[in-house]
């Protein structure tokens, strides 16, 4: 860690003994990207990433488009946690319009987004089970996951992609007897987050493996810029639900998971103890939430902002997901900046997996809480 | 001693599930229930009501061609496309109608948002798969066929474990009244109270 090199670029003296593996793009392992290993024997020498395969152009795409039909596309590049991809992008419109959300959609879109979390960690936590080897981790979740995806259909329509954040509120109020349901299913849900406890965190066979590999230290994790889980394991307390509240998360009471340890357990860990955190916040918000009241304020057809610039983020899955804004007037946003958590992360790589064994590749490149769709947007 | 006492726990709560029942969906055989009839929206309130969003589903009686949601569409997939129809309504001169194309709909329902008319819904059909693209095509007159589905399981929490069945759970104590309008009924309601005043014209006439 002490070189100062950018990764990637720094020129090895090479000899016959360092190999070049390309792991993927199509190596199951890898996500929608490569990464170049240099391998001495069986220990990393550098490793570059190479993401930008799954690129889409959304920022382009969102500058032809009204506020409300860019709604659609935006919440493309991570369908799992569609809520909080859209949750940054509404509130810099609301902003920018001067519109003033209604208190009980505040509670519904704080209510979805923490579901959608859940349900995005969930996938995460999956692959990172099978990768591991460990293929009832990759059972389990999946099929936990469609509780939640249940709870999401009630309220929205769709399972994965709801266009359910508007400019304004949200789409619809959340259907009949849904506190019921969501209580009854929260409390099975975390129910089965305390079995994985014995059958993955606890166990001797994980531990082995993630204990101690890829030690990010907390002063590189804040020189790095490193975001979300990445960034409380590494025992810093960031969370932005916490240090910047936005809609209603001052009103809730919930704890900010950090751990010290810096490893890939720990950074494994950290997404787990957010979902037990997740179900008190969507039970306090249940309760706290206006038993009546409208969830959305009608805009006009074509509604223009002033010219004015934005930049809103919020606490997702993978971290700090950051949208600026910039508008001339127009129906159309000017330019629109996405700033991903995945992005961030996937920096850390080259340092953590320096010095690493090659088998231990999986459990530090998916600890990192990364969605290649997302980096790439 | 850790570790044996660890592995031992692991493959416990492993060894658990025999007993557990089994969490799959038998999906052709078993349907899941949807809240509702599907994704309405009231343009008088400017709020939508929750339900799945699925096929769409199109009242002939009420559009009036104006394009919006194909306007709408646009700018999201652009499987919306307005076709001339046989037929001809008074509150649609032009005649009209959308035909949406499923190949390139992504069911986010913007174009129901933008119906002012209560012309336009989504069921809660899902099954549209189709051995040619052009057979995703559906006209007018398909979209206003309503779909008979026959969804009627729900995930159950048992002590035993989650499973689906199609007895209602019993409700808990906190449970909300129904909080939003019922469209449908209010759409009846106007509906028959047309028909009375059709009937009366008639009998004048």
């Amino acid at each position: 860690m002490t070189t100062q090199f950018p990764p990637g670029i720094q020129l090895e003296k090479e000899d016959e003994r360092i190999m070049t593996l390309n792991i993927g793009p199509q190596h199951p392992g890898s996500g929608h990207m490569r990464l170049i290993i240099k391998v001495d024997g069986d220990y990393i020498v550098s490793c570059d990433p190479d993401p930008g395969y799954v690129h889409r152009g959304e920022e382009k795409m969102a500058e032809h488009r009204n506020y409300l039909l860019n709604i659609p596309h935006l919440e493309r590049p991570v369908i799992h946690d569609s809520c909080n991809i859209l949750y940054p992008y509404c509130l810099a419109v609301e902003e920018l319009l001067g519109t003033e959300v209604p208190e009980r959609a505040k509670y519904i879109r704080v209510i979805a987004s923490e579901l959608n979390r859940c349900v995005y960690t969930m996938y995460w936590l999956g692959i990172y089970g099978i990768f591991l080897g460990h293929s009832t981790m990759f059972m389990w979740p999946m099929a936990d996951r469609e509780l939640l995806i249940d709870l999401l259909e009630a309220m929205t329509g769709a399972r994965v992609t709801h266009s359910f954040f508007i400019p304004g509120g949200v789409r619809n109020d959340v259907p009949p007897n849904f506190e019921d349901r969501v209580l009854r299913q929260l409390s099975y849900f975390e129910k089965r987050l305390k079995e994985y406890e014995d059958i993955f965190y606890q166990n001797p066979v994980l531990k082995s493996r993630t204990e101690g590999t890829g030690i990010l230290s907390r002063e590189d994790a804040i020189r790095l810029g490193v975001t979300g889980s990445v960034l409380r394991s590494a025992g810093v307390d960031f969370d932005l639900r916490k240090k910047e509240p936005y809609d209603v998360y001052d009103n809730i009471d919930f704890e900010t998971q950090v751990l010290k340890e810096g490893d890939s357990y720990a950074r494994s860990r950290v997404p787990y103890l957010d979902m037990l955190e997740s179900c008190n916040i969507i039970r306090d918000a249940l309760t706290k939430m206006p038993t009546s009241g409208s969830v959305r304020v009608k805009l006009k057809p074509n509604p223009k902002g002033s010219a004015d610039e934005v930049y809103r983020r919020v606490e997702s899955g993978r971290g700090s997901l950051g949208m600026y804004l910039v508008s001339n007037g127009t129906p159309q946003p000017y330019r629109l900046k996405i700033s991903v958590g995945s992005f961030r992360n996937i920096i850390c790589l080259p340092y953590l997996l320096k010095g690493e064994l090659l088998g231990n590749m999986p459990a530090v490149y998916w600890s990192l809480n990364y969605w290649p769709v997302e980096a790439d947007r | 001693m850790s570790t044996i006492v660890g592995i031992i726990k692991a493959l416990n709560s492993g060894v658990k599930h025999l007993a557990v029942k089994r969490f799959t969906l038998r999906y052709p055989e078993e349907k899941l229930k949807f809240v509702g009839d599907g994704y309405q929206y009231d343009p008088v309130s400017g709020v939508a009501i929750a339900g799945y969003k699925g096929r769409h589903m199109l009242f002939h009686d009420k559009c009036t061609g104006c394009q919006l949601c194909a306007i709408a569409c646009e700018g999201v997939a652009e499987a919306i496309g307005m076709v001339k129809v046989d037929n001809k309504w008074k509150q649609n001169k032009k005649a009209i109608l959308p035909q949406i194309d499923y190949g390139k709909c992504v069911f986010c329902g913007l174009c129901v948002d933008a119906c002012p008319f209560y012309a336009l819904y989504m069921t809660n059909d899902y099954e549209l798969s189709s051995f040619t693209k052009e057979s995703l095509i559906y006209t007018p007159a398909q979209l206003a066929v309503k779909a008979h589905m026959n969804q009627d399981v729900q995930i159950a929490i048992s002590k035993r474990g989650a499973s689906h069945s199609a007895e209602l759970p019993a409700p808990l104590k906190k449970a909300l009244p129904p909080a939003q309008p019922q469209l449908e009924s209010k759409l009846k309601e106007t509906q028959e109270d047309k028909e009375k005043a059709d009937d009366k014209g008639d009998t004048h006439g």
